[in-house]
């Protein structure tokens, strides 16, 4: 498994998100996350690999489907950013990115960047991922500007 | 067997436009409806088929405007396929009609967005729920809400692949604009400046305010019938010449779906449906959502190449003298944004020469036109040829 080594960056007064919803098909992503575990899908019939969970393989419709550590390393794929909040808990957070990011074993994923002025984001740069507990329980992934030299 | 382009459009119109106090997306609809029969010379005995659609929360709307109108229909269905349902719409009424499912079919959407957004309150109201009642698991925690947001994702990709500037997208705006002060039904009618659009409220970077559609009440309805009936109404008939749709259905997020939307493959079947080339295309009406749509769209339909529509558009290529004029009726953006359903009642009034010169494309004989949506990655094209 991957080692949880990656800091939590929770601010102690930060407003709350809205809270994930897990499916019983997603319950072990978000489950994961509490463990600061970034987790994706992976199919065994065809060795695949996916986000967002599915009970088949989006390739080979095989069933058998396990769940596997990712390094949690990943560069930007596109973002945008958010000027006006359009939800009481966001606003506090003005600027704040939306982003969806390319995992280095593949999958795509949508997230936010967090640690990096909005101006001095860019796509193609490397991330790493970082874990947020927002609630009792409830951990959410985001992702930072990454160092390689760290 | 390929289809026989024997399906035309013979009438068409829109209901009142813009802000309808106290209006209802059904009676809207009714009114485009009856101005579309009455447009193409018909009487309501002559419809025997129904394709239309209104806001999503509205149950089997071809069935309300069949109560409504004292229709009863051969066929009849709503589609959900967003954005891509209108144009879809004319392209399933002219199968029907070659199929002999039905003679006659009113294809239309409506939407009453603007008076909708004035009781609600709309942003504020959304604001004032309660969080969990708006929770959808891969979005809402990360503060990612609606179509701006993800049509912006697309854009910074395209700037980021191949030098797209916020100008390039400003000249979208400033094109339809300029369309739609020469139309006395748009909502948006006062020019608009490159200054006034880079000025404009940020939304999510790169759009503004202007990089966005407008909130619009109207209705739009068209009647397809088959040629040999058509030759007998008032107008010149309009000729549903081919037709293409292409669905990314993996996702918005996938491989390059983004910056190569769904047109690409939608457009390419439509031109080989229709024996026709991007080169022979006189107008396009495309589904301009967002400023970035268009852009996309402009390359994807091959009026110029992958990466080079910023240049293109900026050389004033939508303009009613340009390259391809498009969105003659200052579109979604700025005419008023009525899922696409406008864009095939100006394309059919274009292909009619119907406006005076400083609004009509000269010599029009074939207009593309786009649907585009169900969350970003179902798309249809119409290829109409004036009859």
């Amino acid at each position: 498994m991957a080692a949880p080594t990656t800091p939590v960056i929770t601010e102690p007064a930060r407003p709350r998100r809205a809270l994930p919803q897990p499916t019983p098909e997603s319950q072990p992503f978000w489950d994961a996350c509490v463990r600061r575990e970034l987790i994706v899908q992976q199919c065994n019939a065809c060795g695949r690999l996916w986000l967002p969970p599915s009970n088949r393989c989006q390739h080979c419709w095989s069933e058998d489907v396990a769940w596997t550590p990712v390094s949690g390393h990943a560069s930007l794929y596109s973002y945008t950013v958010y000027r006006r909040a359009y939800a009481p808990e966001l606003v506090d957070q003005l600027p704040y990115v939306v982003a969806v990011v390319e995992l280095d074993e593949g999958p795509r994923l949508i997230t936010n960047i967090v640690g990096a002025d909005p101006g001095d984001v860019r796509v193609g740069m490397s991330l790493e991922v970082v874990f947020d507990d927002i609630a009792e329980g409830v951990t959410l992934h985001a992702f930072r500007p990454r160092n390689r030299n760290r | 067997m390929m289809y026989r382009r024997s399906a035309a459009i013979v009438g068409a119109a829109h209901s009142r436009l813009g802000e309808v106090p106290q209006s209802t997306s059904l009676g809207l609809m009714a009114d485009a409806a009856v101005a579309a029969v009455a447009d193409a010379g018909l009487r309501p005995s002559d419809i025997d088929g129904i394709i239309v659609r209104g806001p999503d929360d509205e149950y089997c709307f071809q069935q309300q405007l069949g109560e409504r109108l004292g229709l009863n229909a051969a066929f009849a269905t709503s589609l959900d396929n967003g954005g891509a349902s209108q144009t879809l719409a004319v392209i399933l009424a002219a199968l029907a009609i070659e199929a002999g499912l039905a003679t006659t079919v009113l294809c239309g959407y409506a939407r009453n967005a603007w008076t909708r957004t004035r009781r609600s309150g709309s942003r504020q109201a959304r604001m004032n729920q309660s969080t969990h009642s708006r929770t959808r698991e891969w979005r809402d925690s990360f503060g990612y809400f609606g179509e701006p947001a993800t049509h912006a994702l697309g854009a910074q990709r395209h700037m980021a692949m191949y030098g797209t500037t916020k100008e390039h997208l400003g000249h979208v705006a400033v094109s339809l604009r300029e369309h739609a002060t020469r139309n006395p039904h748009a909502q948006m009618r006062s020019p608009l400046t490159m200054a006034e659009y880079l000025d404009g409220r940020p939304v999510v970077d790169p759009f503004g305010v202007y990089d966005c559609s407008l909130r619009t009440d109207a209705a739009g309805a068209v009647i397809v019938t088959d040629t040999a009936r058509a030759r007998d109404l008032p107008h010149r008939p309009v000729i549903v010449r081919g037709f293409g749709s292409h669905n990314n259905l993996q996702g918005w997020t996938v491989d390059d779906h983004m910056v190569q939307t769904a047109a690409r493959a939608s457009g390419e079947r439509a031109y080989r449906i229709a024996d026709v080339s991007p080169a022979d295309i006189d107008t396009a009406q495309l589904y301009d959502c967002f400023s970035y749509m268009v852009l996309a769209q402009i390359e994807d339909y091959g009026f110029c190449q992958k990466g080079e529509g910023g240049e293109f558009i900026a050389g004033g290529a939508l303009r009613l003298d340009g390259a391809i004029p498009t969105n003659t009726s200052g579109g979604q953006l700025s005419e008023g944004h009525v899922e696409g359903m406008l864009q095939v009642v100006e394309g059919v009034r274009q292909l009619r020469h119907e406006y005076p010169a400083e609004r009509q494309v000269p010599d029009a004989q074939l207009a593309l036109v786009s649907g585009h949506g169900g969350n970003t990655v179902c798309h249809t094209t119409l290829i109409l040829e004036r009859g």
